[in-house]
């Protein structure tokens, strides 16, 4: 299915030619859904600073990023895609340095524009390598052409680093946790939905202009998924901070993304349309599915963090007896974020196992080694997931509250941010629940993307499983609704008391000694500490009386640590020492400019 | 649809009334081998029977998650049951990648379990809840890399066809990988339902309980929820193992029920041996047996690929 749509440009090389197709469908819907919900959501979360700060520009910048996105998505010709990836980034980096106050949000913002633009440079070369090849700027004309294997894998390998930058593989992940905490929550909500989407739609694209691939390429980004999902994960159980950790869950979910392409693809180059449909179609359903439950996510952090003024998870707890409504719904976005039953993440992750196991049966012995690694990874990270989002909700909203900050009283929650997260609940279970209209949406997707019929594929193989589940999620349902009910009927006339919750005898339990978000993922932590770069200090007893001790304890990003700071450092280094010439006087640089273009005027005149 | 409904009901009726006994039996072969006498093997019936007549007491710090999470658990653990031939009854849910619904139910009930221990406050149930999520870990892996190798012997990712239950899996051809796969498995069992020597079922020191201490608040009703739904999670992953090591099938299904049985009875008294010739081992030693649960698992899936 694909729609045109063309106006007259007069940008060299460019034409303004839009083409909607089964493939940017699922981005469109999670760019829309998103972008509608977390603006709505902006009306109650900015409220406080009206009349504090330039609002008008904030949404100025808004809609232009939202405009930007829906380009990106629509784009069907080089010039028009860049010069909307560029208006994305830069409208972007607006957005997230709205706290232009604090230093580390305009450092984080430097960040994100930084590797924003290392990727695109990485993103022009592979386009003029195509165009180059396609003898056309136009999408569809290039992907009518075919490439030579080495052309298709360098523009493979470019694809990935450049648009990897956006999405979020390890190990250029680097921006990501620092843009998020610093950006206001529905920013977050948005750049983690859909922006770093806008990556994975740039590979998918270049993936169906290809058409034919090296088999490599299929392993590249099988390996990608799993070391961006399992790394993603383990740095997030080490977070405390509640959206820094969400931004590690993103890049933990787009290494699930990441896991279904190379399915895709080694379906493809195996010749096996099943493996390809599924690995496809269940890497663009979590597509849409991560977009409405990372959104969730954040907008309920966003409702956290409003009342409490600290994203700090130690800090927090017992929040559910205060906003229950935000709790509830946060629940639901945990809940589908582990790839739990009942809602959205199960049926993503479920096609793209069943696609992997179909895989480890039908595929040579490195394809099926590989789908065997890849369930495992997949298996690592449901588990991890669920201690991580286990950890958060434990800690965030359940138990005692751990700080002044949590127990000091505030307003309810405004209604314009508890409705779009209602919306994106409801979401999350009805797709949970029937995802048949989705499903078939996504695999349509993956249809096109790898130019497959699906009118001569069974898709009842993957359609029977999931209506078998959702037979059994609703006898669940009845399940627990009839226990509840045998419940009632065994506490009849008996009303339950209410005490203290059982200390083992302490009579001065405090808050205090309630786990908290690093002793609850300590164990898990230290295991692997020497992937993490886990450090600890203090904590020692040492004297023979009861004293102050301080104990800190940190987990740090080997990617940003190893490579990219001391490449940056190096860089900075290096350009300090050609500032020597610097010319002082800014009426200098304007004459040399001035210099230069007389330079040009009277070399074309020649 | 009758033969559907038939065969959930007979599964039910087979779980809730053999799993307390599975528990008692378990609770005998230890006692017999401290020399005692011991409780009655019906005695988990009595104990739930006055469980279920009990007020309940809730703590003030909890909220509807603590709740809800026995129900959550007891729903879970009876839709899986569904999923598993029990004898000569096959399973009434089968479809091909049940196994991935059976292990997410699982979690599902495991994720309401822990913020239910988290929600109490304490650090009692905070310790066993970063346990349990922890140990989680490590057996998932073992499990999934378990059903790796089977689903290659049995070239189907149903859970039924998985285990063996139409056709018996060969052994004297992948005799090696599955005799991994079985040890794998019993670790896996050991550890995911709280036995020596990874927890400790009868003690009540927080210092060496993990599921125990996760449940430590709850009480009446909505404790004798958690130990049926604990019994029966036991009598299901053996109802997995013993399939897969008794490959017979006699077609009258009054013998198979027996053979059932029979299997059942020891691996329950296979559990109980266990606990009663073994310490619990130290917790940071558990780690390191749950990757030797893995690491087995992982030998199983390279015997299978070597015979190809």
């Amino acid at each position: 299915m694909e729609r045109f749509f063309q106006l007259p440009w007069q940008v060299p090389f460019g034409e303004f030619s839009l083409k909607i197709d089964s493939l940017s469908l699922m981005f469109l819907m999670a760019i829309f859904i998103l972008v509608f919900c977390a603006g709505v959501y902006a009306v109650g979360y900015m409220r406080e600073y009206q009349g504090r700060r330039p609002m008008g520009l904030h949404i100025f910048f808004y809609i232009l990023f939202s405009l930007a996105l829906v380009f990106v998505v629509l784009a069907n010709n080089v010039i028009l895609f860049l010069g909307a990836w560029e208006m994305m980034s830069i409208s972007s980096y607006f957005l997230i340095v709205f706290h232009d106050e604090k230093p580390s949000v305009r450092r984080a913002g430097f960040l994100f524009l930084v590797a924003s633009h290392c990727g695109t440079f990485l993103l022009f070369l592979m386009f003029f390598l195509m165009a180059h090849n396609g003898g056309s700027m136009n999408f569809d004309l290039i992907s009518h052409t075919s490439f030579s294997s080495g052309l298709a894998g360098v523009v493979f390998l470019l694809a990935i680093i450049g648009f990897g930058v956006k999405a979020g593989f390890i190990p250029v992940h680097i921006w990501l946790p620092h843009a998020h905490p610093a950006a206001p929550s529905h920013i977050s909500a948005v750049l983690s939905g859909v922006m770093i989407k806008m990556g994975i739609y740039g590979i998918c694209r270049v993936l169906w202009i290809l058409g034919v691939l090296p088999d490599w390429c299929g392993y590249v980004l099988l390996m990608i998924g799993v070391v961006s999902g399992v790394m993603g994960v383990l740095y997030a159980l080490g977070q405390h901070e509640l959206k820094k950790l969400l931004a590690y869950h993103s890049i933990e979910n787009i290494g699930i993304i990441a896991l279904g392409l190379g399915l895709g693809l080694l379906g493809e180059s195996h010749h096996m349309p099943y493996l390809t449909v599924l690995g496809f179609g269940g890497a663009l359903l979590h597509v849409l599915n991560h977009s409405i439950f990372k959104g969730l996510l954040f907008l309920g952090a966003g409702a956290v963090i409003q009342k409490t003024h600290t994203g700090e998870i130690d800090q927090m707890g017992g929040l559910a007896k205060r906003m229950p409504v935000v709790s509830i719904l946060f629940l639901i976005g945990a809940v589908s974020i582990c790839g739990l039953p009942l809602f959205n993440g199960f049926i993503s992750e479920f096609i793209i196992y069943f696609g992997l196991f179909k895989g480890l049966a039908s595929l040579p012995l490195l394809g099926a080694f590989g789908c065997g690694l890849g369930i495992i990874a997949l298996g690592l990270m449901g588990s991890l997931a669920l201690a991580c989002f286990a950890k958060v909700y434990g800690t965030v909203f359940l138990g005692q509250p751990r700080s002044p900050s949590a127990v000091e009283p505030w307003g309810k929650t405004s209604s314009w941010m508890i409705v779009p997260m209602l919306v994106l609940g409801a979401l999350c279970l009805w797709i949970g629940l029937f995802p048949r209209r989705m499903a078939s949406l996504a695999f349509l997707g993956g249809g096109y993307l790898s130019h497959t019929d699906l009118s001569s594929l069974n898709m009842g193989i993957i359609f029977i499983p999931l209506s078998f589940i959702i037979s059994a999620l609703i006898l669940f349902i009845a399940l627990m609704v009839g226990l509840f009910g045998m419940r009632r009927i065994f506490l009849k006339g008996l009303i339950p008391s209410v005490r203290e919750t059982w200390g083992c005898g302490f009579s001065q339990s405090s808050a205090r000694i309630q786990y908290t978000s690093s002793s609850f993922a300590r164990l898990i932590v230290e295991l692997v500490k020497s992937v993490l770069l886990f450090k600890r200090e203090g904590g020692e007893v040492r004297d023979l009386f009861p004293a102050k001790i301080k104990l800190t304890s940190s987990i740090q990003d080997a990617s940003e640590k190893f490579f990219f700071r001391p490449l940056f450092d190096r860089l900075t280094s290096l350009s300090k020492k050609l500032d020597i010439h610097s010319i002082r006087y800014t009426q200098m640089y304007l004459m040399y400019i001035f210099l230069y273009l007389i330079f040009l005027l009277v070399w074309k005149m020649k | 649809m009758m033969n559907i409904i038939f065969l959930i009901l007979a599964h039910w009726l087979i779980v809730l009334t053999l799993a307390p006994l599975f528990v008692g039996v378990i609770t005998k072969v230890k006692a017999f081998f401290a020399g005692k006498k011991g409780p009655s093997v019906f005695q988990p019936f009595f104990d739930l029977q006055r469980l279920f007549q009990k007020n309940s007491v809730y703590s003030r710090t909890t909220t509807w998650v603590f709740r809800g999470a026995p129900i959550v658990n007891l729903a879970a653990v009876l839709l899986l049951s569904l999923m598993i031939p029990l004898g000569p009854f096959k399973a009434p849910l089968q479809f091909s990648g049940d196994i991935l619904l059976a292990v997410y139910i699982l979690s599902l009930a495991r994720f309401f379990m822990i913020i239910a221990a988290l929600d109490t406050g304490s650090s009692f149930e905070g310790m066993g809840a970063s346990r349990e999520a922890f140990f989680s870990c490590l057996c998932e892996l073992a499990l999934f890399m378990n059903f790796i190798t089977l689903s290659l012997v049995s070239h189907s990712i149903s859970l039924s066809t998985m285990i063996g239950a139409d056709t018996s899996l060969s052994w004297n051809l992948i005799g090696p990988a599955l005799l991994l796969v079985a040890g794998s498995f019993f670790l896996v069992i050991l550890a995911e339902n709280n036995r020596i020597p990874i927890d400790d079922p009868d003690t009540h020191l927080e210092l060496t309980m993990i599921h125990e201490v996760m449940i430590l608040d709850h009480s009446g009703v909505d404790l004798g929820f958690m130990l049926y739904a604990a019994a029966i999670k036991l009598f299901i992953f053996a109802g997995i193992l013993v399939p897969i090591i008794l490959s017979i099938h006699a077609g009258n299904p009054i013998v198979d029920m027996l053979i059932f049985l029979g299997g059942m009875l020891g691996a329950s008294m296979a559990v109980g041996i266990v606990e009663s010739t073994m310490a619990r081992l130290k917790l940071n030693r558990v780690k390191n047996l749950l990757l030797i649960a893995v690491a087995v698992a992982f030998f199983g899936f390279v015997v299978k690929m070597w015979k190809g």
